[in-house]
């Protein structure tokens, strides 16, 4: 009986340092990192209460895991979001093993992959579902808080950092032009300059038209490299998708039938060289011809069944 | 391509001198119309030096934009001649729906409308939540119609609007682009408005949807707006604030209206072109516009209230202080304090401005990531292979337009420049949204083409001596678009003095005068083909075509809508995905759960997790949502890839946003990530109700000898789950296709199932079922 007694309170005591130890580090920083020793006694060992969210991960530079960076940086929000909400409790905390620092948990855990994440629920063993599936879900912290909430019943709402880069870069840029034009306040010309305007306009009408905003949106990649035959292929084979080179292009094209087209109505309107006006207006209209039918032959390549075509096929 | 250009011309010549007798074949009548405005630019260039009788002029016009109409409503008659006069798709459904009510029960019992049989057990208010133009328009058509004894259908009226609109579309086209450039431009521009792909798609027949009559009232509302900044009366602003009003009850694209006015009035101050024209029609559009736009039920106060609106009043109290600035500027002597406040205001007003915008802009971003939202395919953003597909030839050409106008800058150009630059940038984020865009390329390219066509159609003609000129010019419209006889003229014209003038020469013209109409040849060429191959299906009644070239129809659909109508009490409530909420109510007449206004995303989201979930738990939803049949659209017999099954993730996904402990969607894919129907499928995917009802008795069919019994052919595998036993609902119908199924709802029993299971001798066993599954969990350790 005494001794019943005595490893309870043994247990008691156990358990209320390893919180406090716990909370201790949580406040240090939110993502807790933990090597071999750390981790058998704080998550192995049995007298535990909380819950663990362990990203297992390899973060030195020589591994070369540029997945892992990028999950660890979502991982971070993550646990920000948890550590600084007024919610926190000691129920779940959030620990990182590196590969370097705990090669042998990773070891006795049979696992030889990174980034990994797994959660250690406070009763009972771990099940499958406490392994986060990365290849399906991702490692977005919207994900893994759902996952969270689901294994845990902590509902984490993340809170992503501000990126102040974008104003700041916008602050910037407007205190830059403000301060040009108050340089040149005696000479505001250039303001009313209608080339610099009619310029700025085309560029952002032909950004638009190639597809940037997809681009942006969806990110695709640059272009597609066929691993087996080693070729690089520019132009997606399907109508729904484009890489990014193939956007470059069409931008390309379209510039060149637009230009093509001023090139036409400046050699017919201007008042130089009757010879320099000829040349203007053939490279013009080649300029509009040639471009049109390369872009409509790439179209022709991406829409199956499309039947026309001009110049090239 | 190019080698039968000349055949087809001589055709188009003959049609074109035989002037009204031409028949309604979509290629030809669009090529003829082209050509008669490219022969009309280049006369409108002309007509500027010459003292030309105006008579001639306005008769080309007049049949140009006739012939521009007549095309633009016979290339929106695919689906009509090859199908038959029929409602499409889905939203057009409701509209019909509600323009029937309309026309039967009268406009207040429209507007106090109470659709008890949507959205079961809620219910729904229609009168205020719909933009009444579209119905209000047809129904009117309908009533002076039959007025004046012509006793149509109003069926006919629905299909047939949106082709007669896109009429009107062209004629206010023409009269915008003749104000911000010139009238050449202008027909060019109707021309183009009435053929392009981008607007075709939401207006051909049978498509009755608010876009249809919303870019008539769109472009015709900015043609008022830039007559009334250019005269400053408050005649054509009165105007412009009715055309408006217009389009307040017929589109929430208002919203572009509201907000691109008051940015160009924004522009115009910043320019330095402030004046009393601009002041006076913007102060009479923006308190008559917004007591008008209040008038729609569906609008209410959200002008006084939503921040889409706030840049209208920004803008309108803005110009106000710089008026009084103006004012006080005459009075006063501190000139250099005056303009610091001026400075001052116009920053702080600016500011504000922006960030109206931009707050607007990054909660339209949230929205797009809302799973509801995200699941509809018009809500993507666009490639540049959908650009090109819509405008064709337009979209490289539009930015030259743009160049010309920003170059020769005045008031109303900044308008249409601005009009291009945030429509370009709203079609990138959207695809649905080209359909604001493509008005605005068709004028800037019209812009473009009738510039090059103004100096290389007549140029050398003017360096003539006047008597004949004017005799070839008009001999030369007599036979407008006769592009041969024309080049041999000019040829002649340059061979009599070759070495008088410095003109570009008549070889280098004629070629560039042919090849830029062949361009414009082969975009009518493009424009009919996508109009008869992508935008004229009417998706109720899809059609296949054999080896021989001749054709099935798959009237799947309706047949079993018809089944609904004729077969079940006429209160039967029917669950479906939204997709098909507004058929069933309109064709088959039953009250339906969620249909296509998607206002309750939680209701959707119970639908969509009965959908998912095992077939126990979906029939206590079912039960208690009073759901007599179910619904589904099961493409796996014919390979009809826009079925249920294909869209069943979404329904998974917006189910897990709402209910997410029940509802997973890491549950329905394969250990390796993937969507599988067959045996490796997830076992939760394989019992969802969903599956069961898409497959049942599936397994029992061979659809060809070289595949296996339940072969899918849309996704192209042989189906994991084969013995398939309903419990709780029973087959009802099943269309000639399988494409579409319905399921009976089985009352409770009488007696209640002992819930343990008695001594089992039934040796077969199931091979999918959730004890076995989670046994497996339970004994899986790390």
């Amino acid at each position: 009986c005494y001794i019943v007694l005595m490893y309870k309170v043994i247990f008691c005591t156990l358990l209320s340092e390893k919180v406090t130890q716990m909370m201790e580090w949580a406040s240090k920083r939110s993502v807790i990192r933990m090597n071999g020793d750390k981790f058998r006694r704080f998550v192995k060992a049995p007298p535990r209460n909380y819950s663990m969210v362990i990203m297992f991960t390899a973060l030195q530079p020589q591994r070369q895991c540029g997945v892992c960076r990028q999950a660890d940086e979502e991982f971070q929000v993550l646990a920000n979001s948890w550590r600084y909400s007024s919610a926190f409790t000691n129920k779940v905390f959030f620990a990182s093993v590196d590969f370097d620092e705990g090669s042998d948990v990773f070891q006795m855990l049979n696992m030889n992959s990174a980034p990994t994440f797994l959660h250690f629920p406070s009763k009972g063993k771990p099940r499958r579902s406490d392994t986060y599936e990365l290849q399906v879900r991702g490692f977005a912290a919207e994900q893994l808080a759902r996952w969270v909430a689901d294994r845990t019943d902590v509902q984490i709402r993340v809170i992503r950092p501000p990126n102040y880069a974008g104003p700041l870069l916008l602050g910037f840029l407007l205190a830059v032009i403000g301060g040009l034009a108050y340089l040149r306040r005696h000479n505001l010309e250039f303001l009313f300059n209608k080339n610099v305007w009619a310029f700025s306009a085309l560029c952002f009408v032909l950004i638009m038209t190639s597809g940037q905003m997809w681009n942006h949106i969806r990110g695709p990649p640059y272009a597609h490299k066929n691993p087996s035959t080693g070729q690089v292929s520019y132009i997606h084979g399907s109508s729904q998708a484009q890489f990014v080179a193939e956007t470059h292009i069409v931008l390309l094209f379209n510039a060149a039938v637009t230009m093509g087209m001023v090139l036409l109505c400046e050699a017919a309107t201007s008042d130089m060289d009757i010879g320099k006006r000829k040349i203007m207006c053939v490279a013009g209209i080649g300029l509009v011809m040639l471009f049109f039918s390369w872009l409509l032959s790439i179209f022709r390549a991406k829409y199956h069944g499309y039947p026309y075509s001009f110049l090239m096929s | 391509m190019a080698e039968h250009h000349p055949v087809s011309d001589s055709k188009h010549k003959s049609s074109l001198n035989s002037g009204a007798s031409y028949s309604g074949n979509g290629r030809s009548s669009t090529a003829v119309a082209e050509r008669g405005s490219n022969a009309g630019a280049g006369g409108g260039g002309l007509s500027g030096g010459l003292s030309q009788p105006a008579g001639w002029q306005s008769l080309l016009s007049f049949t140009i934009l006739f012939l521009a109409w007549l095309a633009g409503f016979s290339s929106r008659l695919f689906a009509v001649i090859r199908f038959e006069s029929i409602i499409h798709e889905f939203d057009p459904w409701f509209n019909y729906r509600s323009t029937h009510h309309l026309t039967t029960n009268g406009f207040y019992e429209f507007l106090n409308w109470f659709d008890e049989r949507a959205w079961y057990p809620l219910g729904r208010i229609v009168g205020g939540t719909v933009y009444p133009g579209l119905m209000v328009t047809a129904g009117l058509i309908h009533y002076v119609l039959n007025l004046l004894h012509i006793t149509v259908h109003i069926r006919d009226v629905c299909v047939f609007l949106a082709p007669v609109f896109s009429g009107l579309t062209s004629i206010s086209t023409f009269l915008l682009t003749k104000e911000l450039w010139n009238q050449g431009a202008g027909l060019l521009a109707a021309c183009f408005i009435a053929i392009v792909p981008g607007y075709i798609s939401r207006s051909v027949a049978g498509s009755f949807d608010n876009e249809g009559i919303a870019i008539f009232a769109l472009q015709f509302t900015y043609y008022l707006w830039v007559k009334s900044v250019k005269t400053g009366s408050v005649f054509w602003t009165i105007g412009c604030c009715l055309s408006y009003f217009y389009m307040v009850s017929a589109w929430g694209g208002y919203v572009f209206i509201i907000n691109l006015i008051p940015l160009h009035v924004f522009v115009l101050l910043l320019m330095q072109r402030f004046s009393r024209r601009v002041y006076i029609a913007y102060s009479t559009f923006y308190i008559i516009g917004l007591v008008l736009s209040m008038q729609i039920p569906f609008v209410g106060f959200q002008p006084i209230r939503t921040s889409e609106h706030m840049a209208a009043a920004g803008v309108f109290v803005l110009l106000q202080v710089y008026a009084f600035l103006q004012y006080l500027k005459d009075r006063l002597t501190r000139q250099e304090f005056q303009t610091l406040f001026f400075l001052g205001v116009s920053v702080a007003a600016g500011v504000v401005f922006l960030s109206v915008i931009y707050l607007t802009y990054t909660g339209c971003y949230a929205k797009i990531h809302i799973p509801i939202i995200a699941s509809v395919s018009e809500h993507q953003p666009t490639t540049w292979v959908s650009f090109f597909f819509d405008l064709h030839i337009l979209v490289c050409t539009f930015p030259a337009g743009l160049w010309f106008c920003i170059k020769n800058i005045n008031d109303e150009r900044v308008f249409v420049a601005l009009y291009a630059i945030s429509a370009v940038y709203f079609a990138g984020v959207m695809v649905r949204l080209m359909l604001t865009l493509t008005p605005v390329v068709c004028m800037l390219s019209a812009v473009a083409f009738s510039s090059v066509f103004e100096h290389y159609l007549g140029d050398d003609m003017k360096r003539q001596s006047p008597p004949a000129e004017d005799s070839s010019d008009e001999d030369d419209r007599k036979n407008a678009g006769n592009l041969y006889d024309k080049a041999g003229k000019v040829r002649k014209h340059v061979s009599e003095q070759e070495k008088a003038e410095e003109g570009l020469g008549p070889n280098i013209k004629s070629i560039v005068t042919m090849l830029m109409l062949m361009l414009l040849m082969m975009f009518a060429v493009h424009c009919t083909w996508v109009t008869s191959n992508a935008y004229s299906s009417p998706s109720v009644v899809l059609a296949s075509y054999n080896h021989d070239g001749s054709r099935n129809i798959l009237d799947d659909f309706r047949e079993a809508y018809y089944w609904l109508r004729q077969n079940t009490d006429e209160h039967a409530r029917v669950m479906s995905w939204w997709d098909y909420g507004y058929q069933i109510a309109g064709m088959a007449n039953r009250t339906t759960l969620v249909d296509n206004n998607t206002w309750n995303n939680s209701h959707i989201a119970l639908v969509g997790k009965a959908m998912s979930s095992n077939e126990t738990a979906a029939y206590e939803i079912m039960r208690s949502l009073d759901v007599d049949y179910v619904l589904i659209i099961f493409g796996g017999v014919i390979g009809y890839s826009g079925d249920d099954i294909n869209k069943f993730l979404w329904m998974v996904r917006i189910a897990e946003g709402e209910h997410p402990r029940d509802i997973r969607e890491s549950d329905y894919f394969t250990p390796q990530g993937e969507f599988r129907v067959d045996k490796a499928g997830s076992p939760t995917l394989l019992n969802c109700l969903m599956y069961k009802m898409s497959y049942y008795r599936f397994g029992e069919m061979q659809l060809d000898f070289r595949t296996p019994p339940g072969f899918d052919r849309t996704r192209n595998a042989e189906i994991g789950n084969k013995d398939i036993k309903l419990k709780h609902l029973e087959e009802a119908f099943t269309s000639e296709h399988w494409l579409v199924r319905i399921y009976k709802v089985k009352k409770l029993e009488n007696r209640d199932r002992v819930e343990h299971k008695l001594r089992s001798t039934d040796a077969t066993k199931q091979k999918y079922t959730t004890k076995k599954v989670s046994w497996d969990f339970k004994h899986w350790t790390v």
